[in-house]
């Protein structure tokens, strides 16, 4: 039989067994939904379906078993590794349908529902209770939760609430073989067991795909100010971090270089926040209520020269404006094609191994320009080289390739990440190694064999 | 030259606003309050004229309980240098807080009054105007460009369909518009030098005024949630609809 009638008869069943308007196969929907952020593969998968239940799922999965079919679930495709990328005829199935939110249980203050919901949809359902979901981030309006689990989404309020992995009460997931697993039910204590639900949490579609999430919700934070400073240098911000952490209730501590500030201001015409000029500048959230702790702040650390000015936010808007200098880094400095990378290790190591990944990239290169952002309450930074305009792209992209290399060494000697938020994905899969042991991964490999004794869960995602 | 700036404190204009369950007023529990954007361009305003070296003294005065004492000192902050608060409980009208004003000018004798040209929780847009006609001051409202020149004030003026240009005589009054300029961040240091700045409470009994009402608010309600959208099949259904649900076509 034919590659081509294989594929025909492949369509056919799964017309059958979802129903016709829910299998997509025209070139521009295969394009659409066989990607990602990254824009760096070429998409080419069978079909795109939409399971409208959990049974649909189970019955897509356990189709994909017996004909080795390999699976892409799909939610809101916001991701930055390619994780959610098919690029070799697989099946993408894709969450949009599941998109219900079932359950609002105001006693255990959480909330039920489908894969499909977007993070938007969750945070405005919790804002009508009078209620936070306070995972957020730039793309949270298409984000979806399952893939939010998925990845373990980070965000910009993790200082102050951590990663999706905090929030998730209660999971139901589909595994290689089709069975349903209903993971801590809303539990707040269950200690029967290895608790899988953490197994499955940024597990990037590998083990199974999410369905069914269920979110803990909380007491709104109160109104917020925003401080920005200028400092000195790398170890005046963890200074600043260091006494910000035990004066203040903080709910983000970013952080960015003067060349990211200046980007951002000759691209939007904005004026410099501050009037001193910086290498470095950090930008703390914290409770209005602690604007007179601030204050104090402020003055601690500036008669130790870890800060040479700040301003203040008055109101909401000024906070957001603030918060504009740091949010619109990524996008501005898209235009010199950057090489990325988002790193991470424990916070007192930040300064060294930012300053040795500077050292040995300006040695090799000093033609290049190197931003820094990221959130630095975290230990996660952004490091972005930028293209000289002189440069050509392929060159350019062979020099990153060797430069990638440096960074994960440095990253290594510093025991730290090589992925802090953005996941493995296709894109960083050759770098995992700088990050994760050969007894490490020979244990995951076991895992994934345990849910997806079939292969066919996001392979060659993470690893091979 | 004194330039004397009225500050409000208000809701936050980003602040999604609900009405009390009870419906008789706005929440104001947890909620974000901030100095009224038209204000802080005021402030905005006189502090530049400060820094140009036209005003000798800038003083930022706001009509309230003890709270607004928090948007005297972030005008303070942005470069005024003393502060009065008329003590007030509970809302006060238009009329009222321009007479607690004219007390203040009486008192203080600026050459020049910079108020906000409407509060964005009342919406009124009275205060500045009755401040004219009480203090017989002339009055150059929603200003997009002022310039002082000896004792005289050219005011730009938004008004439709163009800029109108007026010139008056000082002490007179201005009313600013939103594009008179972007207000600047509070720096630190600033906000920690306007602590020490002085800052003086009168009662309306000091300034000989009577608090009075006029109004009553009878209840606060939400507007209509919108009904969702629907999605036609085909052009004459949409017309259809149009026609006869709609009633537009």
């Amino acid at each position: 039989m034919s590659h081509q009638s294989t594929q025909q008869q492949r369509i056919e069943a799964l017309r059958d067994l979802l129903g016709a308007a829910n299998v997509l196969i025209d070139q521009q929907s295969l394009t659409h939904f066989g990607t990602d952020w990254t824009r760096y593969y070429t998409p080419a998968p069978l079909a795109i379906v939409f399971p409208t239940c959990i049974a649909d799922v189970q019955a897509l999965v356990i189709y994909a078993a017996e004909h080795s079919l390999a699976l892409v679930p799909s939610g809101g495709r916001t991701g930055l590794s390619a994780g959610a990328v098919a690029t070799d005829g697989e099946l993408v199935v894709c969450l949009d349908k599941l998109n219900t939110i079932d359950a609002f249980n105001p006693v255990d203050g959480t909330l039920r529902c489908g894969a499909g919901v977007t993070t938007g949809e969750i945070q405005s359902f919790a804002e009508r209770e009078g209620l936070y979901y306070p995972v957020d981030f730039a793309s949270s309006g298409s984000s979806q939760i399952g893939g939010n689990v998925a990845t373990n989404a980070g965000g910009i309020k993790v200082v102050r609430y951590g990663m999706t992995r905090e929030w998730i009460a209660g999971l139901k997931v589909v595994t290689g073989t089709g069975e349903l697993l209903d993971l801590n039910r809303g539990l707040v204590k269950n200690n029967a067991g290895y608790d899988l639900r953490h197994l499955v949490i940024g597990s990037e579609g590998t083990l199974g795909i999410v369905v069914e999430v269920t979110v803990r919700l909380v007491n709104p934070p109160a109104p917020h100010s925003v401080m920005l400073m200028a400092c000195p240098s790398m170890p005046a911000i963890i200074e600043v971090l260091k006494a910000a952490r035990s004066t203040l209730t903080l709910n983000a501590f970013e952080f960015f270089s003067d060349k990211a500030l200046d980007k951002v201001c000759e691209a939007t015409g904005w004026q410099r926040p501050v009037q001193v000029e910086s290498p470095f500048y950090a930008l703390l959230e914290f409770e209005q209520s602690d604007a007179d702790a601030a204050q104090n702040l402020y003055a601690a650390v500036a008669s130790q020269h870890w800060a040479s000015d700040a301003v203040m936010s008055q109101s909401i808007g000024q906070a957001q404006q603030l918060w504009a200098f740091r949010e619109r880094i990524s996008e501005i400095i898209s235009h010199w094609v950057p090489y990325k990378s988002d790193i991470s290790s424990v916070i007192s190591k930040l300064p060294d191994m930012l300053a040795a990944i500077d050292e040995i990239v300006g040695r090799a290169y000093p033609e290049f320009e190197i931003v820094w952002f990221g959130h630095i309450g975290d230990g996660n930074v952004h490091l972005n080289v930028l293209k000289p305009e002189a440069l050509d792209i392929q060159t350019f992209s062979e020099r990153c390739g060797e430069v990638n290399t440096w960074v994960s060494e440095v990253v290594r000697e510093y025991g730290g990440s090589v992925s802090a938020e953005h996941g493995i994905g296709l894109l960083k899969k050759s770098v995992l190694p700088y990050s994760v042991s050969p007894a490490e991964l020979a244990i995951m490999r076991g895992i994934k064999a345990s849910f997806d004794p079939h292969g066919i869960m996001n392979p060659g995602k993470i690893f091979d | 030259m004194k330039v004397l700036v009225a500050v409000k404190r208000v809701v936050d204009y980003n602040v999604k606003v609900r009405a009390k369950a009870d419906g008789s007023d706005v929440d104001l529990n947890n909620v974000k309050m901030s100095i009224n954007p038209f204000c802080e361009i005021a402030v905005e305003e006189a502090v530049r004229l400060k820094e140009a070296g036209t005003a000798t003294e800038v003083i930022a005065v706001s009509i309230g309980d003890k709270a607004c004492q928090e948007q005297i000192r972030t005008a303070l902050a942005l470069g005024a240098d003393r502060g009065i608060q008329v003590e007030t409980e509970g809302s006060v009208e238009p009329l009222v807080v321009a007479k607690l004003l004219k007390g203040v000018v009486e008192k203080e004798q600026p050459q020049l009054v910079i108020l906000g040209k409407q509060s964005i929780d009342g919406d009124n847009n009275q205060t500045g105007q009755m401040l004219g006609a009480l203090t017989n001051m002339p009055q150059g409202t929603f200003a997009s460009e002022i310039a002082v020149d000896g004792d005289k004030l050219s005011v730009t003026r938004e008004v439709d369909g163009g800029l109108q240009t007026l010139s008056l005589n000082m002490p007179a009054i201005v009313t600013s518009d939103l594009r008179l300029n972007e207000p600047r961040y509070a720096s630190l240091p600033n906000i920690m030098k306007a602590k020490k700045k002085p800052l003086d409470v009168y009662s309306p009994a000091d300034l000989g005024v009577e608090v009075t009402t006029h109004l009553t608010q009878v209840s606060v309600e939400p507007p209509a949630e919108r009904q969702a959208g629907i999605k036609v099949e085909s052009v004459d259904e949409l017309v259809d609809k149009l026609k006869n649900e709609a009633k537009v076509i």
